[in-house]
């Protein structure tokens, strides 16, 4: 429990006289409002200047996902301001903004809806209170609205920013009073984000157009073969070319991935490119030239006979002995897939002695200014205190941005120069260098009893370990809990239930793709219990419902779909409709999608319809955007082709070769947002599992095949 | 010694003519709207107005381009105020944003020619600009508002919003 | 009976009526003697080279162009447009340069790429070699071309480029010299039609 003084913190802001300093300071599981910074553990969210002017802080980096506004617009709302009278700033790993200065696992809302309503409110509570002890009145005939303090007898208002030097005198409280939603007037209703006035005029700034005086670009010449490292290069024709100034050996470091590599820098970008062509390389390809694709997928389903490690055992599906007749079984496969976030990685840095300055798109600014154990210092070789980031916009997260490898790179560069540079991937090398989506293969069993009911369940997930990936301390004896995700957690009531893990070898990056393995597993899971359904003979919809006698989350979910979606009203003869559910740590969502099949026999994806459950909303469009999103990037995942190796080499290297949905390609969609109260559920990535085995069962129902393995080709089902 | 006109403002630059304009109007004249996505064409991140066609700027050297006339997405409308972009932000449509410089470049040519579009003519239109985002839907229905603002704005009689194209 | 052998020979008469007036060929006008059989066995080599994929690609049955050696149709839905060089933001020479982009994959070049246009499409895919002979001997589908400018029409940039679009992209099955000189061979021996 923080002892909150009485001595406040008076900080000169730009010159614009007294100003304040407003947050939260988190021990353990208590929130406390206090009005002054200590190092490292308190988190100021508002800064109010006695001149008038407030600024709300963002700590979650904007990839798309909306936090520029969702974040202070949660505050803003319990504070009484508008959005219109704060200046919004992002912020860039600063050690007062403590460790939450990261967007991943759909957490910015669902994590700190309460504690940002709390920092609000607790602000507008010492104001008014500042106010009513200078008229000398009761709190109670007072009220805060658009940044003013009212007493109402009497129409007396005082500013916030005429407050502050009596507001930084006072305790916050501890315990303040949340608005009403019926009072809400930002949260919950369509709001303008004001990022997008930024990102039509090309003002926005992406970490790739970060540009300081003296800056040279570098690029950065890698082993084709995944795994291989630098063992021997000529740079004597490269450094004759004019603009390079210099050539230089850096690593690459990703989790247990360690990889040397030469660096091209130049006086700019294109000549670097131009310049690496003429680079003589020797590559020691440590036998992974022998790595590839065809070859894995069969060794992942040897791997499949093996019992593997348990992850989660209800009643015991050993012991039911059911006849042949009652059992089926299916094997699932996934492809590995890149993240093709459009701006590609890159990354500015200059080292000056023992400071280093970093500038680039991240969705972890903690983690390269953090002291933590797995934080950027250890590699690089500099202290936290002197390491400072500018944390852009950027132009797409999706988990790749949540890995610090490029900047671990970048700064190795800038090590050999004295000038700031810009070390960029081009597409080829976001491609072919990784990280990619691991693969994973299932395989699902169910049993039914002699009444038909569904009594036996299991999925044995095979795959790579992320963990083991990220970790060269990971115990491989125990399961991997990322890459079984939500598997052994649906909500279905099935008495016995068996989920387990075989683990395979592999040597190439991987990363979290978003909605990490819930993007394979909803569709090997979801597909397996249509497959059940119709087994049954039972409508998909109902056959998930009468595993859903308890209330729960899901049955809410899937009722309201039911009736979203007109599930039950016939559709004509070459249409189908299928429905999928997915419930992980990030939210829930369920799925209807409808498909046609064409003349030729080509499926056409004619529209989905998605049910989201929020618990809370803060910006619906937002959300309905976001959803619309993941719907299209499972699309892509679904039926593009993935990422294949061959000798060792990504056989993908842009988007001629590894194609991204079009405009043309996309079906209709319908969102509906579920926000009637309770625990607060994520946005960014629950739009994206149910996707692909809604479509998947929406072809089946439209022409009877069943498809087992992603991608799919929509012209050759 | 190459001479551009961007956004009517002239710049000497002193590069290869073979040199991607892209990476003249990004790192050189230090122009950063436009935006690197693939390199190859494929994307359409980097599109610019090379006399009032939506060029990739990517594939296309500086050379082709010395002494035509380059409007970057900076220079498309005085206060971020042309009727694509006033389209855009009635719906917000973007998310992280890293395409839309491309998009409405390319919408805005798309609105010129052809000023009451289909969803065909859009899909033709627009069909070369990837947006990994997803926000395909609301830029189908943002060029169909941008249609209606425009035929509003040319009612009554204000300034033209975009550049006829000077063909070669 | 006899009125239909009539009626067919009424039209190979106008057919042949028909060369003779678009091209204003006698036998020895321009020194080249008419060869009937020469001719389409000229041709019968000129139809592998319009076939290949560096020529056909332009010469699309719909629409679209289409993209390389295995005859896809072109990504990104590009279009033919009313003439032939695309629509709105997406005309052949907003990605086509002047001249190849260097690299895999990358837009191959010529100062005016385009397809025919949509009112004289000049289709080879799908085309017998009868069909496409006869097309292109017809002024009215050939652009208007005269005996004289079909056969200049070879040295056509655009045409030439099939012979030089960059990595990747296998060229026609002969040489352009030795192309010419079939091209020229079936002109000039009475550009005949193979029988089917």
């Amino acid at each position: 429990m923080i002892q909150v003084s009485r001595r406040r913190f008076i900080k000169n802001a730009g010159g614009a006289g007294i100003a304040l300093w407003l947050g939260i300071n988190v021990r353990g599981n208590t929130i406390i409002a206090t009005n002054i910074i200590e190092s490292g553990n308190f988190t100021p969210y508002i800064l109010v200047e006695s001149g008038g002017a407030i600024t709300i802080f963002n700590t979650k980096p904007e990839m798309g996902q909306g936090t520029f506004q969702s974040i202070p617009a949660i505050i803003a709302e319990e504070f009484e301001v508008s959005l219109d009278q704060v200046t919004i700033k992002n912020t860039n790993g600063e050690k007062p903004f403590g460790n939450r200065q990261r967007a991943g696992g759909s957490s910015s809302i669902r994590t700190n809806y309460t504690d940002l309503r709390k920092v609000g409110a607790s602000a507008k509570e010492v104001f008014i209170k500042a106010a009513s002890a200078r008229w000398q009145a009761d709190e109670s005939d007072c009220y805060a609205e658009n940044g003013k303090v009212f007493h109402k007898p009497t129409n007396r208002t005082f500013t916030y920013g005429e407050l502050v030097a009596d507001a930084s005198k006072l305790e916050l409280p501890k315990e303040p009073k949340l608005k009403d939603p019926k009072d809400f007037r930002i949260l919950g209703k369509m709001a303008k984000r004001p990022d997008v006035p930024l990102k039509t005029n090309g003002s926005a700034q992406f970490g790739i157009d970060v540009q300081v005086p003296g800056m040279l670009y570098a690029t950065v010449a890698r082993s084709p073969v995944i795994g291989g490292t630098l063992k021997s290069f000529d740079a004597s024709e490269t450094l004759k070319i004019p603009g390079v100034e210099k050539v230089v050996q850096v690593e690459r470091i990703m989790g247990r991935y360690h990889s040397v590599g030469v660096a091209v820098i130049a006086k700019s970008y294109w000549i670097a490119l131009k310049a690496r062509k003429t680079l003589k390389i020797e590559w020691d390809n440590k036998g992974y030239e022998n790595f590839n694709s065809v070859d894995y997928e069969k060794h992942l389903r040897e791997l499949s006979r093996e019992e593997g490690v348990l992850d989660k055992t209800i009643g015991s599906v050993d012991s039911l002995n059911l006849p042949p007749e009652k059992n089926v079984e299916a094997f699932y496969e996934t492809p590995m897939v890149a993240h093709h976030t459009l701006e590609p990685i890159n990354c500015v840095a200059q080292v000056r002695g023992d400071q280093v300055e970093i500038w680039t798109s991240t969705q972890v600014p903690s983690s390269i200014t953090g002291s933590g154990e797995n934080d950027v210092h250890k590699y690089i070789g500099f202290m936290p205190d002197n390491i400072k980031l500018h944390s852009t916009f950027v132009g797409g997260g999706l988990g790749r941005r949540l890995n610090v490898d490029y900047v671990i790179e970048a700064v190795g560069i800038a090590k050999n120069l004295s000038q700031p540079v810009k070390v960029l991937w081009s597409r080829e090398d976001t491609t072919e260098l990784g990280p990619y989506r691991p693969m994973t293969f299932s395989q699902l069993k169910g049993g039914f009893s002699e009444d038909g009911k569904l009594i036996s369940f299991q999925h044995k997930v095979i795959s790579p370990s992320f963990q083991e990936a990220m970790n060269p301390a990971y115990d491989i004896k125990k399961v991997d809990g990322t890459m079984v995700e939500g598997i052994g957690e649906q909500a279905y009531e099935i008495p016995n239930l068996k989920t387990s893990y075989v683990r395979a070898d592999f040597h190439v990056p991987v990363a979290a793709w978003r909605s990490v393995t819930s993007s394979t597993l909803a569709f090997c899971h979801e597909c397996f219990i249509d497959e059940l359904a119709y087994k049954a003979n039972k409508d998909p919809m109902n056959f998930r419902l009468e595993l859903l006698s308890k209330p729960s989350d899901l049955k809410r979910v899937l009722l309201k779909t039911r009736e979203f979606s007109h599930w039950d009203e016939p559709l004509p003869k070459n249409r189908g409709r299928g429905m999928a559910q997915w419930e992980f740590f990030a939210g829930l969502c369920a799925q209807v999608v409808e498909v046609t099949v064409q003349p030729d026999q080509s499926i056409k994806v004619d529209k989905v319809f998605a049910v989201i459950d929020l618990g809370e909303v803060v910006n619906p469009d937002n959300v309905k955007n976001q959803v619309e999103g993941a719907i299209v990037m499972a699309l892509g995942a679904a039926i593009k082709p993935g990422i294949t190796l061959k000798d060792g080499k990504c056989m993908q290297h842009n988007f001629y070769d590894n194609p991204l949905i079009r405009i043309q390609e996309v079906p209709e969609i319908e969102v509906l947002i579920l926000a009637e109260g309770g625990k607060v559920k994520g946005v960014g990535e629950p739009g994206l599992p149910a996707f692909a085995p809604a479509l998947a069962n929406a072809i089946y129902a439209a022409t009877g095949d069943r498809i087992r393995k992603m991608p799919f080709d929509l012209k050759k089902v | 010694m190459i001479s551009l006109n961007v956004n009517q403002k002239t710049y000497q630059v002193d590069v290869d003519p073979n040199m991607p304009l892209l990476w003249v109007i990004r790192d050189i004249i230090g122009l950063t709207g436009t935006k690197y996505g693939c390199g190859v064409a494929q994307c359409g991140a980097c599109t610019v107005h090379l006399n009032g066609e939506a060029v990739r700027s990517c594939v296309t050297k500086v050379s082709r381009a010395e002494g035509q006339k380059i409007v970057t997405i900076e220079g498309l409308s005085a206060n971020n105020d042309h009727p694509v972009q006033r389209a855009w932000q009635e719906i917000d449509v973007p998310q992280c944003g890293y395409c839309h410089s491309g998009q409405i470049m390319s919408a805005a040519v798309l609105l010129r020619e052809n000023p009451n579009p289909t969803d065909q003519d859009i899909d033709e239109a627009m069909s070369g600009n990837i947006c990994r985002c997803g926000t395909y839907l609301r830029i189908r229905k943002a060029i169909h508002i941008a249609a209606e603002m425009q035929k509003t704005k040319s009612n009554t009689g204000q300034t033209k919003n975009s550049v006829s194209p000077v063909k070669i | 009976m006899i009125v239909l052998t009539l009626v067919f020979s009424m039209i190979a008469l106008t057919s042949s009526m028909k060369y003779k007036s678009d091209f204003h060929m006698s036998d020895t006008a321009d020194g080249v003697k008419k060869d009937s059989i020469e001719s389409v066995k000229a041709f019968m080599k000129v139809y592998e080279v319009l076939m290949s994929p560096r020529c056909m690609n332009c010469h699309p049955a719909g629409d679209a162009p289409l993209q390389g050696d295995d005859n896809h149709v072109h990504t990104m839905n590009v279009v033919r447009g009313p003439d032939g060089t695309g629509l709105y933001a997406a005309k052949c020479s907003n990605c086509h340069q002047p001249t190849n982009v260097p690299g895999l994959h990358t837009p191959p070049g010529n100062p005016k790429w385009q397809l025919p246009p949509a009112n004289m499409k000049m289709v080879f895919q799908g085309k017998s070699p009868r069909q496409l002979a006869l097309q292109i001997m017809n002024y009215n589908l050939n652009g208007h071309r005269n005996k004289a400018q079909l056969l200049e029409h070879s040295k056509d940039t655009l045409v030439k480029v099939a012979w030089n679009m960059g990595e990747g992209r296998t060229p026609p099955p002969m040489s352009y010299s030795a192309f010419v000189n079939v091209w020229n061979e079936w002109i000039n021996k009475g550009g005949y039609a193979p029988k089917q």
